[in-house]
């Protein structure tokens, strides 16, 4: 809703004008702990990072923890420990991942427990299943294909499912082309609840557009109610108006990490489709 | 606390005691009555000060234009003066009861001629009222305003104590109160949603507007149901002599104003319209964003006979926006009134009004897949019984009783295509009943003292029907767990509130000059703007007071120092206030306050205080007039479950603000306007680092509001031209030349940071990097207004 206001504001007074502007850098104020977990019910789909906020202005990535210990149970007992960066790969340091083969299991509660420098991080979450894609379509948009911002991409992918009436669900969704993850704009987030959502989702399209050749891919995730809360606060977060003009000001998304740590522990299940432009 | 409740039957009693020797005294007397107008269009006027000299004694006329005044038999010179008007004195007999009707001549018309005043007295000094401002109508239209459109509430926002939560918005905050705890009433109906635009405009359009005024402080026992501020707008009843119409062109929207009488003298109407035509420029543009608004004001009144009078009046006024074929979503309120003015005797004077008002927005989207229709909006319908009792010179006594009735249906949404993906829903409506019961009076104790006190009940119920839903941790907004519900049926009482708030002024006369004043006020608030932001907008909901939310309440003390110098040619004050507020309505940091069931679980209420000093001189006369004002001021709250329960400055805290606006009549042509307004940095929640969640670059923050943003300043400047050949003509043309920020200040609107992008909106850098950017709305912006009269 914010930006709407703010854009309509912007426009009605066509005079409005942006420009740069410093930050305090004296408001930095030490660093916090941020943890980044996903656990799914596919294999490949797991993984903890842990790393570190940094200053406002800092380029590049933000500091990684490379020796934490990460373990993660599940609700019959079971635990895994996972290792840090099996693969050493330098993207990958401040990575943890299970040992080989591990997946969720749909109805499980998992709990994770991150150790470092002394202090216990804990989150747990459900593994709720989740609504499978029917069907991807194409459809020539001929707006866009007048004028394209994408040269040759004018193709809209419309997603197809059915929405199950007598229980709530949460969705967070992830779209690729040509398995780069895709956005209309950078600090989009494709979540939703589904109080408003009918029995038939027929034809909602993929934020970006595609050109011939090109592979869609659909990601939707189950979350649960602590997810969807996490994502709609980060997305508030991301897209504040920044002081609270008109939206709330800015806070701290809610988690389920314990010690005040940034960050989320997810537990989804994933159903994906995926269709070739042609 | 008992304590309280003894002092407070004390008060009472002590109160109704006075009230019977007054009665006792009050036979031997005899009062002086009646209507005072503008001598040139019939047009009652509010606040004249009707004074005899030998009595020392006076009164002012009320909301209605009518006064009474009860003294001993005599014969006595009796003064009537009005800001703006030619004093006019009489000698009138009093041996009985006496009604007279007075014209006042306003001074506008003949600027060259010299008024002869009699010291008039001067309400700055000498009314028990304080911490109200008065805004002339006159003298705005001589200030610059933005885009050459006229607006009260710009006006407003720049009196002591007033602040602006920065430019291009209508939304106001007085004395440390926040942007929902001002009762704004059009005609006395109440309007939800000031702003058009939201809030370059206020809904108020000039050409109608009769008097305005705004209560910060002592505020009157008629008023009740917000914590801040009373900001009365009355319209024009319309010319009762001849024909007129006005008008103007400007560069934002067009106005046009008919008046006149139906039979001459008895009775008139008004109708007026406004509409903005930015609308054409975008269309013209090839642009797919469309948006317009529109005011209609009509009122017409009849007037029988000097014992009673009728009217009616009516607001509408919209806002419509779209975004090409897709999107659209607009707001507008609606507002009845119906007044009946009769005077029983020539004591005793009656208003009853009968009060409507709708507020409601709408937001569509036409999407093949995704269309949606949201309606919400809120209904209020209320009767208004005001009765004002001069019981003798000394003694004047109003009491009323009102009541009123709300709907709130906060938002209701449905498909609007049959392959939508959305399904209907509907939120639950909310009802309110509230009673209030008043009596004050106003009693001059001595030559120098004179005390106004009284006591307003209100009787605050959440109605059915309903359900309320009970909570495992009714706090708890992640898993809202519900363990129960109760249903109510119709009319039947969910919660109820009961408060009683007492109200206090007092004025010392030092001389004729200089007086000091002190006031206490409770003021108690049953309605609630569910809105997170510092600015209300027109999608914000309001909720009664219920099951989990509690009336806020204030209690305010404030004191003054008032002095006129060189025959009331400028008027000076000094007023401090301290300010506590209980149960002041917040929400839970991230809370989600749109579309939300459980919003109960996001209501956190706290403590706030504000204190300010606020020092104004003002000059309302001569070929210079104008204001200069200066407040310094602190707001804070603290709240359980904001911010970590710690201390923080309100949004709406500013230390520093100045105020200057002038005006300058150079001839009988020409006239310059200037106003400059300064304050100190909204406050502002700002990033503190960042840190990383997949391809996000989320802002890491701690406190809230311990930043602020640059210092806001700007100056304004117009010239407006009355051609001379207007003195020959019955059309009368005049032009208006503004100049908005002269010196292209750039006074940040907000901040906001992303990661590191081009002009495009490409990403760049390593996808990591951050910037932070200002958004400042206006440039130096001039502006070209043409009105007209015939």
């Amino acid at each position: 809703m914010k930006n709407i206001l703010i854009v309509s504001l912007i426009a009605i007074t066509f005079l409005s004008c942006e420009e740069p502007y410093q930050l305090d850098e004296e408001l930095n104020d030490g660093q916090k702990m941020v943890i980044e977990a996903l656990l799914t019910d596919r294999e490949e789909m797991q993984f903890v990072k842990v790393s570190q906020t940094s200053p406002f202005y800092s380029s590049g990535n933000s500091p990684r923890i490379p020796n934490a210990t990460v373990t993660v149970s599940d609700n019959l007992g079971n635990a895994f420990s996972y290792t840090h960066n099996p693969g050493g790969s330098d993207d990958s340091i401040g990575v943890y991942l299970p040992p080989a083969g591990f997946v969720g299991v749909i109805g499980r509660t998992y709990k994770l427990q991150v150790e470092y420098d002394d202090v216990v991080y804990e989150a747990e979450d459900q593994l709720l299943p989740v609504t499978p894609v029917d069907s991807l379509t194409i459809e020539l948009d001929e707006e866009e294909q007048e004028d394209p911002e994408d040269a040759g991409r004018f193709y809209e992918v419309l997603i197809f499912a059915e929405e199950p009436q007598d229980e709530e669900n949460f969705y967070l969704f992830k779209f690729y082309r040509n398995d780069s993850l895709s956005f209309a704009n950078d600090s989009d987030i494709y979540y939703s609840d589904d109080k408003l959502l009918a029995e038939q989702i027929d034809g909602i399209p993929m934020p970006v557009y595609f050109g011939v050749s090109d592979k869609a891919k659909v990601e939707a995730y189950s979350l649960s109610r602590a997810g969807y809360v996490f994502y709609n606060d980060l997305w508030s977060l991301l897209n504040n108006d920044s002081g609270g003009m008109f939206g709330p000001i800015p806070a701290t998304p809610r988690t389920n990490l314990s010690n005040k740590a940034l960050g989320f522990f997810q537990v989804s299940a994933v159903s994906m489709a995926d269709i070739i432009v042609e | 606390m008992p304590n309280y409740q003894t002092n407070m039957l004390r008060f009472l009693l002590t109160g109704s005691l006075t009230f019977l020797t007054i009665l006792v005294f009050a036979q031997e007397k005899v009062t002086l009555n009646g209507y005072i107008k503008d001598v040139d269009n019939g047009e009652e006027l509010i606040g004249v000060t009707i004074y005899i000299p030998q009595l020392k004694a006076g009164t002012i006329t009320n909301d209605y234009g009518f006064y009474a005044l009860t003294v001993p038999k005599g014969t006595y010179e009796v003064q009537f003066s009005y800001i703006g008007y030619k004093v006019q004195t009489f000698t009138i007999d009093l041996s009985a009861n006496v009604s007279r009707n007075i014209q006042l001549q306003s001074e506008a018309e003949q600027m060259a001629e010299i008024v002869i005043t009699e010291r008039a007295l001067d309400e700055n000094v000498v009314n028990v009222q304080m911490s109200k401002n008065t805004v002339n109508m006159e003298q705005v239209r001589k200030l610059p305003a933005l885009f050459g459109e006229v607006d009260i509430i710009k006006n407003i926002q720049m009196l002591p104590g007033v602040i602006s939560a920065g430019e291009g918005t209508s939304a106001f905050f007085v004395r440390g109160g926040s942007g929902d705890q001002n009762l704004i009433l059009i005609d006395e109906a109440p309007v939800y949603d000031p702003s058009h635009l939201f809030g370059l405009f206020s809904v108020f359009n000039a050409d109608v507007i009769k008097d305005s005024e705004i209560y910060k402080g002592g505020i009157p026992s008629r008023f009740g149901g917000r914590l801040s501020s009373i900001l009365d707008v009355r319209t024009k009843d319309g010319n009762n002599k001849d024909f007129a119409v006005t008008g103007g062109i400007g560069t934002m929207a067009s106005r046009v104003a008919v008046e006149g009488p139906i039979v001459q003298e008895k009775s008139s109407f008004i109708v007026s319209a406004r509409r903005s035509y930015l609308d054409l420029f975008l269309r013209a543009a090839n642009e797919d964003f469309l948006v317009h608004f529109y005011d209609v004001n009509a009122k017409l009144n009849f007037k029988p006979n000097n014992r009673n009078r009728f009217f009616v009046a009516f607001y509408t006024g919209r806002d419509v926006f779209s975004f090409g074929d897709d999107f659209g979503f607009g707001w507008g309120n609606m507002t009845g009134t119906f007044r009946w003015n009769h005077l029983f005797n020539d004591k005793l004077f009656m208003n009853t009004s009968v009060i409507a008002s709708n507020f409601d927005y709408k937001l569509e989207s036409k999407d093949v897949s995704q269309g949606f229709e949201w309606i919400s909006n809120l209904q209020e319908f209320s009767v208004k019984n005001d009765l004002s009792f001069a019981i003798n010179p000394k003694n004047e006594l109003a009491f009323g009783y009102h009541v009123t009735g709300r709907r709130f249906a906060p938002g209701e949404v449905g498909p609007n295509a049959g392959g939508s993906i959305f399904k209907e829903a509907k939120f639950q409506h909310m009802y309110a009943v509230d009673h209030a019961l008043y009596v004050s009076n106003q009693q001059q104790v001595s030559d120098r003292i004179t005390v106004d006190y009284g006591v307003r009940l209100s009787i605050f119920q959440n109605v059915g029907n309903g359900d309320v839903y009970l909570y495992e941790d009714p706090h708890d907004n992640i898993r809202k767990k519900r363990t129960d519900t109760l249903h109510f049926d119709s009319w039947e009482t969910i919660k109820a509130y009961v408060n009683l708030e007492p109200r206090f002024g007092m004025r010392y006369a030092i001389d004729q000059q200089q007086s000091v004043k002190l006031s206490y006020n409770r003021m108690v608030q049953n309605t609630h703007l569910m809105s997170a932001g510092t600015v209300p907008v027109p999608f914000n909901t309001w909720n009664p007071s219920n099951y989990y939310l509690k009336p806020q309440i204030a209690d305010q003390v404030a004191a003054g120092y008032f002095r006129n110098f060189r025959q009331n040619m400028y008027e000076f004050s000094v007023e401090g206030y301290y300010k506590d507020f209980d149960n002041v309505t917040d929400f839970a940091d991230n809370a989600e306050l749109f579309f939300n069931e459980d919003i109960s679980t996001e209501y956190r209420q706290g403590d706030s205080w504000a204190y300010g000093l606020e020092l104004m001189v003002n000059k309302q006369k001569g070929k210079l007039t104008g204001m200069l004002s200066y407040t310094w001021s602190k707001t804070e709250r603290k709240i359980d479950g904001v911010n970590l329960g710690r201390t923080f400055d309100a949004n709406h805290d500013r230390r520093n603000v100045v105020n200057l606006q002038a005006a300058y009549d150079l001839n009988d042509k020409w006239t310059f306007g200037g106003a400059f307004t300064y304050s100190t940095g909204r406050p502002i929640t700002m990033a503190s680092g960042k840190w990383e969640y997949g391809s996000y670059n989320p802002d890491v923050i701690t406190e809230r509001n311990t930043h602020r943003l640059d210092a806001f300043h700007r100056i304004d400047l117009s010239v407006t031209l009355n051609p001379r050949k207007n003195l020959s003509r019955k059309w009368k043309g005049q032009w208006v030349f503004g100049v908005y920020n002269a010196y292209s200040r750039k006074n940040p609107f907000t901040v906001y940071t992303r990661t590191k992008q081009d002009d495009e909106g490409n990403v760049i850098g390593d996808g990591r990097e951050k910037e932070a950017r200002m958004i400042y709305l206006f440039p130096v912006l001039p502006s070209v207004t043409y009105n007209f009269k015939f």
